[in-house]
């Protein structure tokens, strides 16, 4: 799988209102499945979705225990995602539009010059 | 999945003028210096020795801020009107290089800007494990 679409798989899954709320109750400690779908106004298997969602851009990590799954957060993908790209995709885009911008400026006809005709 | 190492960014933006007058802007310390000024920066100066294995300068100047954050490289490929790619070092970068490599492509006479940004190094892509946390909050504002 090319790498930047595990990248995309980071950002689809944070850009998830609920996905997101997953991952803020992980911060605080492991939870099952069971538990997490209390806690949310979908269906277990609507937050199961989620969850595969989560484990698939690698942030949510699943262990079976007997009937229970438990589901254990992994920053590192957010860590890689967060520090340098959030810099530079930023820095990068402002750019691209500061060039756009700039050359659209430079060729568009002077105004002010703009002369009466006859 | 051992992405941690190396993970490219990638930037995309359709410009609507020709591939020439894209990519010439690049090179061209006067408008390099014009175009990259990003957020709060004052002004930019720029040097620029266009040529593979030449290098260009960039500071960007903040308000309160009199040294400046240079950023600078070396060109590696210079292939106009489609392709360039050089390196990329700064305080960001923790001061060592890193490569930037933009594709031109033609959409029908518009541009189309593809950059990627590859090979950072490694101490920022895997560390900070604060980062994160920082991501998700600002995620759950957002």
């Amino acid at each position: 799988m090319p790498l930047d679409s595990t990248l995309d798989h980071v950002y689809g899954a944070i850009a998830d209102p609920t996905r997101r709320a997953i991952l803020n109750l992980l911060v605080r400690g492991d939870t099952t499945v069971g538990a997490l779908a209390d806690k949310f106004p979908i269906s277990l298997n609507g937050v199961s979705k989620h969850v595969k969602v989560l484990e698939r851009a690698g942030l949510v990590e699943r262990r079976v225990a007997g009937r229970e799954h438990w589901l254990t957060l992994n920053p590192k993908p957010l860590g890689a995602a967060s520090r340098w790209l959030d810099h530079y995709r930023g820095f990068w885009e402002v750019q691209l539009q500061a060039l756009e911008q700039m050359l659209i400026d430079e060729s568009a006809p002077p105004r002010r010059k703009r002369r009466r005709t006859g | 999945m051992n992405q941690s190492k190396e993970t490219p960014l990638v930037v995309r933006r359709v410009i609507p003028l020709p591939r020439e007058h894209v990519f010439d802007a690049w090179l061209d310390p006067v408008r390099l210096a014009r175009f990259m000024r990003p957020g709060s920066t004052a002004k930019a100066t720029a040097e620029v020795d266009a040529r593979v294995g030449g290098r260009f300068r960039i500071v960007m100047h903040h308000p309160h801020d009199s040294t400046g954050t240079e950023h600078s490289g070396e060109y590696l490929l210079i292939d106009r009107p489609a392709r360039l790619s050089f390196t990329w070092r700064s305080i960001n970068t923790d001061d060592r290089p890193t490569t930037v490599t933009i594709a031109f492509l033609d959409r029908d006479g518009a541009t189309e800007v593809v950059l990627t940004h590859t090979q950072l190094p490694p101490g920022q892509v895997e560390s900070h494990r604060k980062g994160w946390s920082d991501i998700l909050e600002k995620a759950a504002r957002g």
